[in-house]
């Protein structure tokens, strides 16, 4: 699926010494050697004499060149965000020279990196959890992980979930880099059931602001919860009656507990279940779910 | 027999005259419709943010214009730019539209529309050279040739 962007020669030499579907990551940083990971581990990709490939600025930005369809000008809203989301969910991390114009962020220009992430569904990973989230009523629920450690596979797999156990709400899915459901021209290569209305690459605050009114759900789907500034949004959404599942970066419940903001979402109880990913068993690993206490209500035996 | 071979040879004579002078239109039509093309991709970009490919596809061209779109297209697919097909542009003038095509996309709204800006000075001022070439060397090219067919059928008889 990365055929068209990336040159002939290094995806030849990446299906050559890789199962192809078994890559989460490319990463390219000009002047270094080209790195592919599966499952966490990082490997070299070597030319047919064995030396690694080495990235240069050509490479680089004919990669840019292509993932943008020579239209930068399209993607800036989302190069200012420092990511490009490309057809199948595959997202394309970008670091460079940030251009600012005071405080308002212009572009980034002269790219230094790109980290080319290829999303996996994995049917059933939240099974597990499905209990935990859905017993009748839909808890409020927020998935933490690290970064890297399958959130978005994850909450991909319980709007499936949703569909499998023929459960009739009205999902919404705020998906503001298009990388949960990875719609491509309004159109979802994903089975997400009779249910599910998407949002793509817009902010959370309009997506629940103008979602409630408009289509009615009665459960809003999002990745990575902002506490600082997404709360009031996920508070208005709860007061009118809306669930919400999240994600949000944070190690485990431990280190999400040292933000600050995240008392207020303790003393309200916004949320119900505190799902915590880890990418031991491979990315989307369940490791522990919490109640809105943060009583263990399950752990992993290992 | 020699009236008829005098006609024939005015008629050729014309007939090279007025593919000579349509060069001058058709490369007046092509600046004319470049300025069209760039205007256009300047409001694309401006509200609608189609990428290149799209509202290339989307456009529509005759002649050595469509040879553009054609070659742009390529361009894209293949990375390879081949303007030979463009008869009517001498090699600076393709110089100029090679800097076109490999520059347009590549930066953020604003800073695109600036060098679109900057690529309109440059279209319109071919566009004026190419509206005076026709103006004045179309009629010329016709007249002159007119003359010289006349001459040349006088001499022959």
């Amino acid at each position: 699926m990365l055929k068209e962007y990336l040159d002939r020669d290094i995806y030849n030499l990446i299906i050559k010494n890789f199962n192809f579907s078994d890559i989460t990551e490319i990463r390219m940083r000009i002047n270094s050697n080209l790195i592919i990971v599966i499952k966490n581990k990082k490997y070299y990709l070597k030319d047919n004499d064995q030396n690694n490939v080495k990235v240069d600025r050509l490479m680089l930005d004919n990669f840019i060149k292509r993932a943008s369809e020579n239209s930068i000008y399209a993607f800036n809203e989302n190069i200012k965000n420092g990511f490009i989301t490309l057809p199948k969910g595959i997202r394309v991390g970008l670091s460079g020279t940030v251009v600012t114009d005071g405080e308002k962020i212009v572009t980034i220009k002269d790219f230094q990196s790109v980290n080319i992430r290829i999303p996996h569904f994995v049917k059933n990973c939240s099974l597990m959890a499905f209990d935990y989230i859905f017993d009748g009523d839909i808890k409020n629920t927020l998935i933490i992980s690290s970064p890297g450690s399958g959130k978005t596979t994850f909450i991909r797999d319980i709007i499936y979930q949703f569909h499998q156990h023929n459960i009739p709400k009205n999902i919404l899915v705020a998906d503001e880099r298009n990388e949960i459901c990875t719609t491509v021209n309004g159109e979802t290569s994903l089975d997400l059931g009779d249910f599910c209305d998407i949002y793509t690459n817009c902010s959370k605050k309009f997506a629940f602001k103008n979602g409630i009114r408009s289509m009615r759900p009665d459960l809003i789907i999002t990745d990575e919860l902002d506490l600082e500034n997404d709360l009031d949004s996920v508070m208005e959404a709860i007061n009118s009656g809306v669930n919400i599942i999240a994600t949000i970066h944070a190690q485990d419940i431990h280190q999400l507990k040292k933000k600050p903001s995240f008392a207020r979402v303790i003393d309200e109880k916004y949320f119900q279940r505190y799902i915590v990913l880890t990418s031991d068993e491979g990315p989307g690993t369940l490791a522990n779910i919490y109640d809105e206490k943060l009583n263990c209500i399950y752990y992993k035996t290992r | 027999m020699k009236w008829i071979l005098i006609i024939v040879l005015i008629f050729v004579i014309m007939l090279i005259a007025h593919s000579i002078s349509e060069q001058y239109k058709d490369k007046y039509d092509f600046y004319n419709n470049l300025k069209l093309f760039l205007n256009q991709f300047k409001i694309n970009i401006s509200f609608r943010q189609e990428k290149i490919n799209d509202f290339l596809n989307k456009t529509k061209a005759k002649k050595q214009f469509n040879l553009f779109i054609n070659s742009y297209k390529n361009y894209l697919k293949t990375n390879e730019l081949d303007l030979s097909q463009i008869k009517i542009l001498n090699d600076e003038e393709k110089n100029d539209l090679e800097n076109i095509i490999k520059n347009i996309g590549k930066y953020d709204t604003e800073n695109e529309i600036k060098q679109l800006d900057n690529f309109l000075l440059t279209v319109d001022m071919k566009l004026d050279s190419a509206m005076q070439d026709k103006n004045k060397l179309c009629p010329m090219i016709l007249k002159l040739s007119l003359l010289f067919a006349i001459g040349l059928a006088i001499l022959l008889i």
